[in-house]
């Protein structure tokens, strides 16, 4: 119960991802901040969890984008929780769009959802943070923070924007005792899908291209989402930990573990 | 190296490391559109010291911010020139607010010019790169596209945000023939005519004392000065060249080993 009475911002709880980590941490004695575009609809389930474990969430549904919306939001819920130790930005709007034919109401879009969320998100926490002198930040970004993707450039460059952001609030907000760092997940099963490229051979067989033929699952990341929440990551800040089982290291491919027969 | 007789855009080349850049590539024989918006004399001068030895070269106006405008003067250099063989994207804001002064505002305009700017440049010439199967296609970022600034969180994710749209774009543009690369210049001496909405990055006094303290430039610097413009312009100059075939995807840090101390 290592997370007993922290409040925790999440800012998109209706994916999987945050569902997985409410999870985690509701185990762990944590309070929560449920940002929801469902309005807690697609949170039933880990809503009765967090009040099984005797805790308390607030849901609420704000555009993450919208500075002032968040820091009304923030206020409201610090009179009901107090204010937030744990901020995990978790949005992940990928695009489909080539660097060609992308249009700029999509890009605007894809960048506003990644990384503006996440500049507004630690910003307005930020302030109760540094008022507080501890926090801990994490973003759940993604491998295509450093590889292309070959299908979702705009995607690939807001998380390359979330990166920096994550090293400048390191550095900023780490002079008052926050700590910021960034997950960069990837493979997860379904991945090949959702970023299918026409050009990109990253997915081909990417299973096994995880040297030992595991893909990754919301489980891990929520393991390491809890480990950079809590004390025993205290000295951890401005990492960027790549949790993808190896896969990036991938190269000739001859030697997988399980190669695929018959090509 | 063969580079004389093609065709370049260069943006925000009435300043600093731009109009460095405009001014080497003309020396070398490229036919260069010097991009400004606001920097009219700048641009202006680059384009009189270009004149002085005998280059060629042209102003071109647009506000990068604003994907018509951007299409307006692709379509001028085009047309007057035949094509585009490079565009080196430099036309950047950098406005040095603390964490918490930049807003909702900032944000978005540096992300406008820096970023959007960038890709919807790329969009614009890719046409006429692809007309002719062979293109190249230079990013200005910066070391802060890794290190942080510490005076300015928005510019950095602007130049993080670049790092993968160079790198997103080198593979998906290769097919056309067209190079993309990524050049993250360190420190540069840029004299006092750039930078006309930057904040200064330290209070006066904080400058003074830290002046003071200032050891050995070796101590910031391994090669024991900072960059110029005429640095990044040789790189610039190489990797646009014909010299280069295979270098794309790549960003490169020019900065005097400086990041490395």
């Amino acid at each position: 119960m290592n997370l007993h009475n922290k409040t925790v911002f999440i800012t998109d709880a209706d994916s999987g991802s945050g569902s997985a980590v409410i999870r985690r941490l509701a185990e762990e004695g944590a309070r929560f901040i449920l940002n929801s575009r469902s309005g807690g609809e697609k949170l039933a389930d880990e809503l009765s969890l967090i009040r099984e474990a005797g805790s308390q969430a607030i849901v609420v549904s704000v555009n993450p984008s919208v500075s002032a919306e968040v820091a009304e939001m923030l206020q409201f819920a610090e009179q009901q929780l107090g204010p937030v130790d744990i901020l995990i930005h978790n949005d992940n709007e990928v695009l489909q769009a080539s660097v060609e034919s992308c249009s700029e109401e999509a890009f605007w879009d894809c960048l506003s959802r990644n990384a503006k969320s996440a500049f507004v998100c630690t910003q307005a926490v930020g302030r109760q943070m540094v008022r507080q002198q501890s926090g801990s930040i994490i973003y759940v970004s993604s491998i295509h923070a450093e590889k292309p993707t070959g299908s979702s450039f705009a995607y690939s460059a807001s998380k390359g924007a979330v990166k920096m952001l994550a090293k400048e609030a390191a550095l900023v907000l780490g002079r008052s005792g926050v700590r910021v760092n960034t997950i960069e997940l990837g493979p997860v099963q379904g991945d090949d899908k959702r970023f299918k490229s026409s050009f990109s051979t990253l997915y081909h067989d990417y299973e096994y291209k995880v040297p030992n033929a595991v893909l990754g699952s919301i489980e891990d990341l929520a393991g390491l989402v809890h480990f950079l929440a809590s004390d025993d990551s205290a000295y951890v800040n401005g990492a960027d930990i790549r949790l993808d089982g190896g896969f990036l290291l991938h190269y000739m491919n001859f030697k997988m573990k399980r190669p695929q027969s018959g090509r | 190296m063969s580079i004389a007789g093609k065709i370049a855009l260069v943006t925000g080349a009435g300043t600093g490391i731009g109009k460095g850049v405009a001014i080497e590539l003309a020396r070398r024989g490229v036919k260069v559109a010097v991009h400004y918006n606001q920097s009219d004399a700048g641009a202006l001068h680059t384009k009189q010291q270009i004149d002085e030895f005998g280059g060629d070269c042209f102003l071109v106006q647009a506000n990068v911010a604003n994907r018509e405008e951007i299409e307006r003067m692709v379509g001028i250099v085009a047309d007057r020139c035949g094509g585009i063989d490079i565009l080196v994207n430099n036309a950047a804001l950098q406005l040095n607010y603390d964490f918490f002064e930049h807003d909702d505002a900032s944000f978005d305009r540096m992300m406008s010019i820096n970023l959007k700017g960038y890709l919807q440049c790329i969009q614009a010439v890719v046409p006429y790169m692809k007309q002719k199967q062979a293109g190249s296609i230079i990013l200005m970022s910066s070391v802060h596209s890794k290190r942080p600034t510490d005076f300015d969180a928005v510019y950095s994710m602007t130049k993080g945000g670049i790092r993968m749209l160079g790198r997103e774009s080198a593979i998906e543009l290769a097919r056309y023939g067209i190079r993309v690369n990524t050049i993250e210049p360190g420190a540069v001496d840029v004299g006092k005519q750039s930078a006309r909405e930057s904040k200064p990055i330290m209070t006066r006094e904080d400058a003074e004392r830290h002046k003071k303290q200032a050891g050995s430039i070796r101590d910031k610097f391994p090669l024991g000065r900072v960059g110029t413009p005429l640095d990044v312009a040789r790189l610039v100059c190489f990797l646009a060249s014909d010299e280069n075939e295979f270098l794309t995807g790549s960003s490169i840090r020019l900065d005097g080993g400086s990041m490395l101390l």
